[in-house]
């Protein structure tokens, strides 16, 4: 095709403006993949933090419980629930829970806790409790067996094996009940009113001394794919969800994080913007200066007939080649980069926070739409920046243009 | 057969000492109490951030049934606390509420003092709960009390002296599980009440914490006063003031 | 100076490509300011919501209050603190407060509380205290007409003892000097919502609480506004060595777990920067060495009429120089408006964002100097680094080669 040669010859007969052209082009699209891959990467450690560590990544209550969480609100037949739950394909693990304040004491010091009760094995595959436990092993059924954090165990000043008394009020006949446990753990989740507060024990145990019988405040759970707890169509939600129960995403347990996960990809698309805008300035400028410089050829082309929109088909079809090569180059780049980025993390030097729930480099994350979509919306951000120049250089007249020397 | 012997013999003193060790604490606890007993005291409460000096009236009937009285000073008066079993409640005159003793105002300090309101509770249970070992020296007996499997208790043991003549309790002394004697409780001056001889002074000291201390002293205390039943201790009688 | 001259002439001499350069970085000056200015307004933005719900940007008490709060740890030289706040010109606005954990009491039923006591007056100049009364009205600091002091809860406590304005709350504490604090309070007030940090809190008037905890005259805490808040740390130093019995922590001490997870966030952040400063940079870079390289022809010629080596160069940079300069003053002008317009009012987000009870429904921008001159020196910078080598290129070349180059 003619034009095709053309445009090609074109592009190439300055190479060094066609290089530094192109390398804009294809950094806006490096700059955009990496941008997304960190925010991506932000937002998975952010919820993959919050809905990992203990919540899960959704929740099935008695409606009111997550009002003021009282004891009474136990999740109604609790058994039929945990059947749906187990016979679910969508889930990946669910851990029953008993949820209490009550009073912690040693024979140094006495605070107020939030006590779970949980199932040891079943809590592996829904939180992160036992990556949590720095000191003494995770919970493993024992009836004495307590997890305390860090803080609390320095505000108690205890150590493994020392002697722990909760005091609470049964859930039946609303009578204080105390109970005795030796120190088996002590975890650092790293937020302090987490490490401050919180008290594992033995699901079973916490039923016993509760009076519970059974009966179960909350089920947390963990999909197998993720992306299944976004939805609130989910047929498990609609199943759980009756007159007394409720089912939950995370994004319904939390609504605060989905408002803050959407003003930063509002802030993303801001960042982007200001990306197209500026390399759409590059590529006017490039696609002028090299139109600027050949007037007399387009002066001598349009002198022997070429029809205007011809010559807008030229200009058009090379700021096309430039895209194409540009995002031959830029995606690659951009690969590597992401992929080094999503293993290494970025150059950003080591962060303080630690513990399970913040990681301590930012990762960037690469998905199938960061190549597909942005290297089409350079493209066209190319040739949409091109339009201008094209038509200015269909509007050329020759006897002018002839007349220029330089 | 003779090593069954020797075993028999070697074991012997042992559970006798038990049994010795709990008619020791048996009467020392019932020293405080008898069936029933009507008393009044002055409570010093002394921290690095305060002092405070409350006088008030104590009732009780056998081991499950107390009441207490504040009566001094002015801006107290009136403040009552009844216990029934494990169950405690409190009274304030100036609000004209019962409140019950939640889960979480258990272990905390009962009327500002170093004593506990699961001290005042549990008290009591010293010989149900314990596995009691009995040394005895020249003056004293010294029971090491040590919390059974079940018991509920941040107390790895406790050791009770007690002089043996008079028979009057010295001291309790509190120990965590690292063996550190965390607080302690001790018997002082001897006074006669109406024929009984008991110590009149009881002092509770921390000794995690500086400059803490609280002392009863007993002004007066009648035992077996037949006006005080069971059913004195019921929570109308509470919001009375007597 | 005729170096000077004969660079505005030239300039001037080829309209369009200086206007196209001088676009492009008039360009990416805006943006770049536009991009700097909204990522770190929306830090500013979080600061603010916690400072300014509660926190406050300093605060003031005494001992280790902050990590062990305990009644005794009190504030006694009030009249020192008062004046020295009011005397200093860096404190906008101070309030004391008062805190004490309560059990609070409605019929038969319990819960634990947070007993704070405010100055009903200066609590609104230093926290949003007012704008969160969701039922009900902001109390006096005076006994109502019955003789009781009002309070006013928080939501979790409406919802959990059920209590409506008008309602008797009973409030059961100890005292500072140990002895049983109790006694009966009106609401007057609900505030917040479900997941306001205060939802269990009671504000009573602030010489009703110290009446109720026999405190007399003191109080544990006082909070303050500056009015730099980017100079808090260095105020609240200053305040530490006017008042050394008293510890003076800044917010980022206070809240110091979401200030460290801030932190980390801004690590991210700091990494698209880099990217959008990389971007400008490649297109100051190719507009510069384009237009400079473009003219090698005209170089040649004056090579050919005598001018030196270095004044071509210096020709060269001044123009470049001079081209940045214009650029940046227009982006400057054009520019100063819209980041007014952000920061005081800011980008409208689709959803409002609920943080406890407050909600948020702009993205704001940071109106500062530094989000001016940094980008404008990295420009001229840029420009004029990158115009050098290219200048020498030109400068060396024969006359007769420059001139046979189009």
């Amino acid at each position: 095709m003619l034009t095709f040669k053309l445009a090609f010859r074109n592009l190439f007969r300055n190479t060094r403006r066609t290089i530094l052209t192109s390398v804009l082009i294809s950094a806006s699209l490096i700059v955009l993949i990496l941008v997304d891959g960190l925010m991506l990467g932000m937002t998975n450690v952010m919820i993959g933090g919050i809905t990992h560590t203990l919540e899960g990544e959704a929740q099935v209550v008695r409606k009111g419980f997550r009002n003021n969480f009282e004891v009474e609100y136990t999740i109604d037949d609790p058994t039929s629930v945990i059947n749906q739950i187990e016979n679910s394909k969508a889930v990946e693990g669910y851990g029953p829970r008993v949820i209490i304040g009550g009073m912690i004491a040693s024979s140094y010091n006495t605070t107020g806790s939030l006590v779970y009760g949980v199932d040891a094995q079943q809590e592996l595959r829904v939180s992160r409790i036992s990556e949590a436990v720095i000191e003494g092993r995770y919970l493993s059924g024992g009836s004495r067996e307590i997890l305390i954090g860090k803080p609390m165990a320095d505000l108690l000043e205890v150590k493994l094996g020392d002697r722990l008394i909760i005091t609470a009020a049964t859930v039946d006949t609303n009578e204080i009940t105390q109970e005795l446990f030796r120190l088996s753990g002590i975890f650092e989740f790293g937020p302090e009113e987490m490490d401050k507060n919180l008290v594992f024990i033995n699901l079973d145990k916490a039923q016993s001394v509760l009076g519970m019988k059974g009966n179960l405040h909350q089920i947390a759970v963990r999909f197998i794919d993720p992306e299944d707890a976004k939805n609130p169509e989910l047929p498990l939600f609609k199943q759980l969800t009756n007159e007394e129960n409720e089912a939950l995403g995370w994004l319904n347990l939390q609504p605060s994080i989905g408002a803050m996960i959407e003003m930063s990809s509002y802030a993303t698309a801001i960042v982007g913007t200001i990306l197209f805008l500026l390399t759409s300035l590059g590529v006017i400028n490039s696609m002028f200066m090299s139109i600027y410089e050949r007037i007399y050829e387009f002066g001598v082309a349009k002198a022997i007939g070429t029809t205007p929109w011809q010559i807008i088909q030229l200009v058009l079809f090379e700021a096309l080649l430039l895209a194409l090569i540009s995002c031959a180059f830029g995606l690659t780049l951009g690969y590597l980069l992401g992929d080094y980025f999503s293993i290494n993390g970025i150059p950003m030097g080591k962060m303080e926070v630690s513990g399970v729930l913040l990681d301590g480099n930012l990762y960037t994350q690469l998905a199938l739409y960061q190549f597909v979509n942005f290297p089409i919306y350079v493209t066209l951000l190319t040739l949409a920046a091109a339009i201008y120049p094209a038509t200015f250089a269909s509007r050329i007249v020759p006897t002018e243009a002839l007349q220029r020397a330089l | 057969m003779f090593r069954l012997l020797l075993l028999l013999s070697l074991t012997c003193p042992a559970i006798a000492s038990e049994e010795r060790a709990r008619e020791i604490i048996d009467e020392m606890e019932q020293l405080y109490r008898g069936d029933s007993s009507d008393a009044t005291m002055t409570m010093q409460v002394q921290t690095p951030n305060y002092n405070r000096t409350l006088t008030m009236t104590a009732q009780s009937f056998g081991k499950d049934y107390g009441f207490f009285r504040i009566q001094a000073p002015k801006k107290d008066r009136g403040i009552a606390t009844l216990k029934r079993d494990e169950e405690m409640w409190n009274y304030f005159p100036k609000i004209n509420k019962v409140i019950k003793v939640p889960p979480s105002m258990m272990m905390g300090s009962w009327m500002g003092s170093d004593f506990t309101n699961d001290d005042l509770v549990k008290e009591t249970q010293l010989i149900d709960a314990y596995a009691l070992a009995l040394i005895e020296t020249e003056d004293e007996y010294k029971v090491t009390l040590t919390p059974r499997e079940q018991t509920v208790t941040v107390w790895d043991r406790i050791e009770y002296t007690i002089s043996k003549d008079p028979l009057l309790p010295l001291s309790q002394a509190f120990f965590d599980d690292d063996g550190e004697k965390i607080r302690e409780l001790t018997f002082h001056e001897p006074k006669e009440y109406y024929g009984k001889l008991m110590p009149s002074i009881l002092e509770m000291r921390p000794l995690n914490k500086e400059g803490h201390l609280t002392r009863i002293m007993y002004d007066d205390i009648k035992f077996n006063v037949p006006e005080i039943t069971k059913d004195t201790f019921s929570l109308r009688n509470l919001k009375s003031r007597f | 100076m005729l170096t000077f001259q004969i660079a505005f002439r030239n300039i001037l001499r080829q309209k369009r490509r200086s206007l196209l350069t001088g676009l492009s970085m008039t360009g990416g000056y805006m943006l770049f300011v536009l991009g700097y200015s909204i990522l770190e307004g929306s830090y500013g933005n979080a600061i603010d919501i916690f400072t300014l719900d509660n926190t406050g940007h300093i605060q003031i008490h005494q001992d280790d209050y902050l990590d062990r709060p305990k009644i005794y740890k009190t504030i006694q030289n009030r009249d020192q603190v008062e004046l020295a706040l009011t005397d200093d010109p860096d404190v906008q606005s101070f309030t004391p407060r008062v805190f004490s954990p309560a059990l609070a009491y409605a019929g038969d039923r319990t819960a634990p509380s947070r007993l704070v006591g405010i100055d009903a007056d200066l609590e609104p100049t230093v926290s949003r205290l007012l704008q969160k009364v969701s039922k009900g009205t902001y109390f006096s600091s005076l006994p109502n007409t019955d003789g009781y002091y009002e309070a006013m809860i928080g939501r979790g406590l409406h919802i959990t003892l059920k209590l409506e304005v008008g309602d008797e709350i009973v409030l059961i504490s100890s005292g500072g000097d140990g002895s049983i604090a109790n006694d009966i309070f009106v609401v007057s007030a609900i505030i917040g919502n479900k997941t306001s940090f205060d939802r269990m809190a009671v504000y009573l008037p602030l010489a009703a609480a110290q009446e109720f905890l026999s405190l007399g005259n003191d109080v544990h805490e006082y909070v303050l506004l500056v009015n730099n808040k980017d100079h808090n740390e260095k105020i609240a130093n200053e305040l530490s060595a006017q008042l050394p019995e008293l510890t003076v922590s800044p917010w980022q001490k206070v809240e110091a777990t979401f200030y460290r997870t801030m932190q980390a966030d801004r690590q991210g952040n700091y990494f698209t920067m880099g990217l959008i400063i990389f971007i400008v940079f490649i297109g100051v870079l190719n507009t510069v060495l384009m237009s400079v390289l473009e003219r090698t022809r005209e170089f040649g010629v004056l090579r050919a009429i005598g001018s030196r080596p270095m004044q071509l160069v210096r020709l060269i940079s001044l123009e470049t120089f001079i081209m940045a300069f214009i650029s940046v003053t227009v982006g400057l002008l054009l520019i100063l408006p819209i980041i007014y317009w952000s920061a005081e009012v800011g980008f409208l987000l689709p959803e409002p964002i609920d943080m406890g009870g407050i909600k948020f429904q702009h993205l704001k921008g940071e109106m500062s100097a530094r989000i001016f001159w940094i980008p404008m020196a990295f420009i001229l910078a840029t420009a004029v680094l990158i115009s050098i080598p290219p200048g020498f290129r030109a400068a060396r070349i024969l006359p007769k080669e420059a001139m046979g180059s189009h």
